[in-house]
């Protein structure tokens, strides 16, 4: 890593412009290993990171590179071998189940490419279903659904089953879902992967629509270019470790470029 | 490296944001019924199967269970038909046929169902005047003890108390030859027994190694019954628990979502209980009612649907269910206890990264 350059440093520490500090996510030095018969294959091989509150932070990588290891272990689904992930400065390893549960309840959203919405249940049931989990009563919970739904210009749609809509509708009743309990944080694992270019750049209007409107930290793994331009931070993953970290703008060239073919 | 040393630095103010994280509140338990109900309903092909797997084992069990109900119940039919063919025929060697005869029974405390029966058949064999005491619903002419035994040629005595309230004079008083036939050999009457009156003991009495010889037989039955009652209840467990395990595998990415949603996987692992539990009860009742159903026309056709109908204790019948009902519920919730684990203890991660 080259770290020479005094404002990608500071970039890399998450330091807004004043050099202020305000840490939504911190990752400090995370190794994942998994054990497979006698072969041990590093996921992560020593990650860190800091994420600052409000920031739409975009990972890329190829696929098999640690990105979405290392999603999981930013979003509490999963724990690190070593090294330590911070959420809201908590040290996500110390917790218990009940508290895990709870902040993947609360502090964080999940969207994932395959949109995993609840086939059995209708729009509203599926946004509700985080509501539920935090214990907000039906009608309240229900009123903030519909609320949501649409914010994501879905409320017409609400009673419908996610088999009755397109992919694009499937992801933004994911996104709904996602915003149920208010989160700091959005997780969101390639959400554009399973739609077409057009879907896909509405989806990214409404991530950077919310990040406005909400505050809430965007952090996305993906493949698309498209979504780089919207992200404040572009980090840049290869066999398990960051080798980039680096802004749109400093991108701008190679994205016309693409672009332009 | 400058990044540590950085890092390091920022970390120590970590504890004191401790109370931003708080604990999960668990579910109410209808909200959980709610769920597992959408997903049996939406999964109904699926639930079907495992309901039918319950059906089967609990209607074997029910059907065994009614089947032992009505052959007590005909047996017991056979066996008082029998003791009153042997009270019969003891009558018939002291006196011959009852027909135009005068006879009288009186009874003493409750009697037997038996004794009832013996009455009847007395009734429709013909006797000239039969006329009772204490007997007030068998539809004989009732007179008082002292007019009892006036020009009879016999009279019974039957009831469970061990003493009479007449003396055996008084009680055959009139009648040319005295003859009482008793079903309590000790019975004790008032004053003493007179001159020439004959008093011999009378009930109708299985003989002692005929029965041990059928209970044995019975045991040996019942054994053999328990044992494969045992085998298909067991079947019927391996089975839930196959189908439920299949459910999990198919559910693995509603699991993992729900669980990225904030459920506990208590909540997970109470979803597939109450849903197994919800199996069991309709799988249960709908095989108690087969069992039951299905036995009771076999026997019907067999025996005759009148005399099974009107046999069988449907008290015995209504508790058999009950436990068929109970057994295959438990039996079902004991099947979902490993999938139910398996189930709970998936890491969120894993459930998402399958591609079932």
């Amino acid at each position: 890593m080259k770290m020479e350059d005094k404002q990608l440093e500071q970039l890399f520490r998450g330091e807004n412009e004043a050099g202020k500090l305000d840490h939504v996510i911190r990752a400090v030095d995370v190794r994942k290993v998994y054990t497979m018969g006698d072969s041990e294959t590093h996921a992560l091989a020593g990650v860190s990171l800091d994420v600052r509150r409000g920031e739409y932070l975009s990972i890329m990588g190829p696929s098999g590179s640690g990105k979405s290891t290392f999603f999981n272990m930013v979003g509490g689904l999963d724990k690190p071998t070593e090294g330590k992930v911070y959420i809201d400065q908590v040290d996500i390893a110390q917790l218990d189940p009940y508290e895990l549960a709870w902040l993947r309840c609360r502090k964080v959203g999940y969207i994932f490419q395959t949109f995993n919405l609840i086939q059995v249940m209708s729009c509203i049931e599926n946004v509700t279903l985080p509501m539920a989990f935090a214990g907000m009563d039906s009608e309240e919970a229900r009123d903030k659904g519909i609320e949501i739904l649409e914010r994501v210009g879905l409320g017409d749609r609400a009673l419908h089953k996610p088999a009755e809509m397109s992919g694009g509708q499937q992801q933004r009743v994911a996104i709904a879902r996602a915003l149920a309990n208010s989160p700091d944080i959005l997780l969101a694992d390639e959400p554009t992967g399973n739609l077409d270019l057009k879907t896909g750049q509405e989806i990214i209007t409404l991530f950077s629509k919310l990040r406005e409107e909400l505050g809430v930290t965007i952090i996305t793994a993906t493949h698309d270019l498209k979504m780089l331009k919207s992200s404040d931070r572009i980090v840049w993953i290869e066999d398990g470790l960051i080798t980039r970290v680096s802004k749109p703008e400093d991108m701008q060239i190679e994205l016309a470029d693409i672009e332009g073919e | 490296m400058k990044i540590a040393e950085h890092l390091e630095f920022s970390t120590f103010n970590f504890q004191s944001s401790m109370e931003t994280i708080g604990t999960q509140v668990r579910l109410p338990f209808k909200r959980a019924l709610a769920i597992a109900v959408s997903g049996i309903r939406i999964r109904l092909g699926r639930s079907l199967v495992t309901v039918s797997g319950v059906v089967l084992g609990i209607a074997f069990l029910m059907s065994n269970l009614t089947g032992q109900i009505v052959k007590t119940a005909l047996s017991e039919e056979r066996e008082q038909s029998q003791r009153v063919d042997m009270m019969m025929s003891l009558v018939n060697a002291e006196v011959g046929s009852l027909e135009d005869r005068t006879v009288a029974v009186a009874a003493f405390g409750r009697v037997t169902a038996t004794d009832l029966a013996f009455v009847g058949r007395v009734n429709s064999s013909g006797p000239a005047l039969f006329r009772a005491h204490g007997l007030d619903r068998s539809g004989l002419t009732a007179v008082s003890l002292q007019e009892l035994g006036k020009d009879a040629d016999l009279v019974f005595v039957m009831g469970d108390a061990a003493s009479a309230s007449i003396s055996l004079q008084e009680l055959t008083a009139g009648m040319a030859s005295p003859l009482v036939l008793d079903t309590q050999a000790d019975r004790e009457y008032t004053g003493e027994v007179g001159d020439g009156i004959r008093r011999e003991p009378f009930f109708g009495k299985q003989a002692e190694d005929m029965k041990e010889e059928a209970e044995v037989a019975a045991r040996t039955e019942r054994f053999r019954v328990t044992w494969i009652l045992v085998i298909s209840l067991l079947v019927t467990v391996v089975t839930v628990a196959n189908a439920l395990l299949m459910s999990v595998t198919e559910r693995f990415r509603e699991i993992g979502t729900m669980k990225c949603l904030g459920a506990l996987s208590k909540f997970i692992r109470r979803l597939f209980l109450i849903e197994s539990a919800l199996i069991g009860m309709a799988g249960s009742v709908c095989g108690a009612l087969v069992g039951a159903a299905l036995t009771m026309v076999i026997y019907g056709a067999m025996y005759g649907f009148g005399k099974v109908l009107l046999s069988i204790h449907y008290g015995q019948l209504l508790l058999a269910a009950v436990v068929a009902v109970v057994c295959g519920s438990i039996l079902s919730m004991a099947a979902a206890v490993y999938p139910a684990r398996v189930a709970s203890r998936m890491v969120p991660a894993d459930a998402l990264r399958s591609t079932v």
